[in-house]
């Protein structure tokens, strides 16, 4: 990304961050601001996708065990009277530690033989935590419903569109990070042709754990915030494998590997799906899914940079350039 | 002798189970075979067979008489998908298949639940509700002709690959496709009859196992699952190595809801995946 590129992202990003604050504070329709909570939360655990299935190129259909990772740390902390700041710390340091496990043997795997061992890998999770008593089984915690900054608690909407506002500006400005630092031009090049990044020197495994234990922390701060949002969680809503593809369905749609790739994603899943269920009748009659299927399939076939990525492709070939990553993928 | 004919009769049920994992797996293999794409929605496939089978049933065409018209329905299925979808796919990169196949997935799963509910659906009066005593075991007879009728469906489906013109120009796309275009042999043709058969396959299941099993929208994940762990142990793209996978995941699951317990049953198929690809990835019976 060049200098102007992090002018224009930065400046867009502290537009959206001005409109969500004023939002937060003048808007009191609480189902507008559930959905603008709902569509933060979905694009900073689209992003964290992204650094591990988008730059670095491993399709992961696993990521809610690192969500859920947050989420359990922030339920089990307010159930035990500890302070949820305190799990945000203790989530990320759990979701690392999983991801540095289920990533060290798994991250070398090609295509979709990773997919499937994320799939295995989360399913081996979940049945962790529907056996696991301190954990809830598969009844899942209900938080004691406290008040205030404190206790990361509202009355209001407002306080916690605010927090994930906070969250998602914090993770854009890691990946704007990210797409200029030698990590990411690693993950890239890795992603391109692991076998001629290997050649000058890129060490594959050691290089994708990190990408992939950040990835995990930035989907489990989510899941403390989700977890003091809802104040009630269990496996279906945080770590069963539906939730693992809403999350990458999410990245493929906006477009891998692009920055606001997830945000744009996130925001086709709740206005379109949700919109639309809401208006045909309700979730669980399998409307949404349809429509976001059918959106998956179209994108699949026929746009398959997602929509971001079709956008870039066309300024770049307006601007008659080539693409950047096609210097890096010139080989075999 | 008590605990023999437990150990027997669960030795049987693997491999009765096994065999209509094969089945599924054999399709899933083709597929990956032939045009190097894994069909995440293999699995949806099975639960549209499983829905048409329920279809046919409530008409009153039963399980058994339905099976080659829901195989042919799903072999012009898989068909139509691969011409007017899967084969855009493979224009794209490499993960395009695999978002592609995984939205079809999704939009096919919201379709039965919108078209047929969330609920649990089974065939009125099925046949086969015996049990037979075959010495100390006692297996349901259900269970036994799906066993048998996935065993006699798969070797059909080895015969045909193995000895049949259409089966050696699919063997020849498998192992070079531009070799194979030079050849003379129509790709497109061949990928889309590859596709088709491999759905035909579930569909010959999804008529047997409604016997036994009830079917919803989300019934095909846990078969698909399962096909993906079976198909990766015995090597993707080998057909004798999916039966040989089938039957370990079946012995595995069998053994391990019984021994563990049933929440367990598949923490030993995930643990032989996971050990399978990371010690010996190309699977037991692949090629690298």
């Amino acid at each position: 990304m060049s200098g102007a590129g992090v002018r224009t992202n930065g400046l867009a990003l502290a537009a959206i961050v001005a409109v969500g604050v004023v939002a937060s504070f003048a808007v009191h329709d609480a189902v507008t601001l559930d959905l603008a909570f709902t569509l933060l939360l979905y694009a900073v655990l689209g992003q964290s996708w992204n650094w591990i299935s988008g730059y670095a190129g491993n399709i992961s259909f696993g990521h809610a065990i690192f969500f859920g990772c947050g989420a359990y740390a922030a339920a089990l902390c307010v159930t035990n009277g500890v302070s949820p700041w305190i799990a945000i710390p203790a989530g990320a340091l759990a979701a690392a530690a999983l991801a540095v496990i289920a990533g060290f043997p798994t991250l070398g795997l090609r295509g979709h033989y990773f997919s499937i061992a994320t799939i295995a890998v989360a399913a081996l999770v979940e049945t962790f935590v529907r056996t696991a008593p301190w954990l809830g089984k598969a009844n899942g915690f209900e938080l004691p419903i406290r008040s205030g900054w404190a206790a990361m608690q509202f009355p209001s909407k407002g306080p916690y569109v605010l927090l994930a506002l906070a969250l998602f500006a914090a993770v854009q400005l890691a990946t704007i990070a990210l797409e200029r630092s030698r990590l990411g031009y690693y993950l890239r090049a890795l992603r391109a042709n692991h076998a001629a990044a290997a050649s000058v020197g890129i060490g594959e495994r050691r290089t994708k754990l990190i990408a992939f234990a950040w990835s995990a922390v930035i989907a489990s701060v989510a899941g403390v915030l989700y977890a003091q949002y809802t104040l009630f969680i269990d496996p279906p809503s945080t770590i069963a494998l539906a939730v693992s593809i809403d999350i990458a369905l999410i990245g493929v749609v906006g477009g891998i590997g692009t920055l606001w790739g997830p945000a744009v994603g996130a925001l086709v899943y709740v206005v379109l799906a949700k919109g639309v269920a809401l208006r045909i009748g309700g979730a669980g009659k399998g409307y949404d899914l349809v429509i976001y299927g059918a959106i998956i399939c179209v994108i699949a076939a026929l746009r398959p940079h997602g929509i971001v990525g079709s956008i870039v492709d066309v300024l770049r070939r307006r601007r008659g350039a080539a693409a950047p990553d096609a210097t890096i993928a010139c080989a075999p | 002798m008590e605990a023999l004919s437990t150990f027997l009769a669960l030795l049987a049920g693997g491999v009765l189970t096994g065999l209509v994992f094969a089945l599924v797996a054999v399709g899933l293999t083709l597929i990956y075979g032939v045009m190097d794409v894994v069909n995440f929605a293999h699995g949806e496939f099975l639960m549209l067979a499983m829905y048409a089978t329920l279809g046919l049933a409530l008409l009153g065409v039963g399980p058994l008489l339905g099976l080659p018209l829901v195989a042919l329905a799903l072999l012009l299925f898989g068909i139509v998908v691969y011409r007017v979808f899967v084969r855009r796919l493979l224009a794209g990169p490499p993960e395009a298949t695999v978002f592609g196949t995984f939205g079809l997935l999704v939009l096919l799963q919201g379709a039965a639940q919108a078209l047929f509910t969330s609920d649990y659906q089974s065939v009125p009066n099925p046949p086969l509700q015996g049990t037979m005593h075959l010495g100390p075991i006692a297996l349901s007879e259900a269970t036994l002709v799906e066993g048998a009728g996935a065993l006699v469906l798969t070797a059909v489906l080895f015969a045909f690959v193995e000895y049949t013109e259409t089966g050696r120009a699919m063997r020849a796309v498998a192992e070079d496709r531009i070799a194979a275009t030079l050849m003379g042999i129509d790709v497109q043709r061949v990928n889309a009859l590859a596709f088709g058969i491999g759905a035909a396959c579930v569909g010959a299941a999804g008529a047997l196992l409604m016997l036994s099993y009830p079917v919803f929208p989300t019934v095909g994940a846990g078969f698909a699952l399962t096909a993906f762990v079976v198909v990766a142990l015995g090597g993707f793209g080998s057909i004798h190595g999916a039966l040989l996978g089938a039957l370990l995941v079946g012995l595995l699951e069998v053994f391990g809801g019984f021994y563990l317990s049933p929440e367990l049953k598949l923490v030993p198929v995930y643990v032989a995946y996971l050990a399978v690809v990371l010690l010996r990835p190309q699977g037991l019976l692949g090629r690298r």
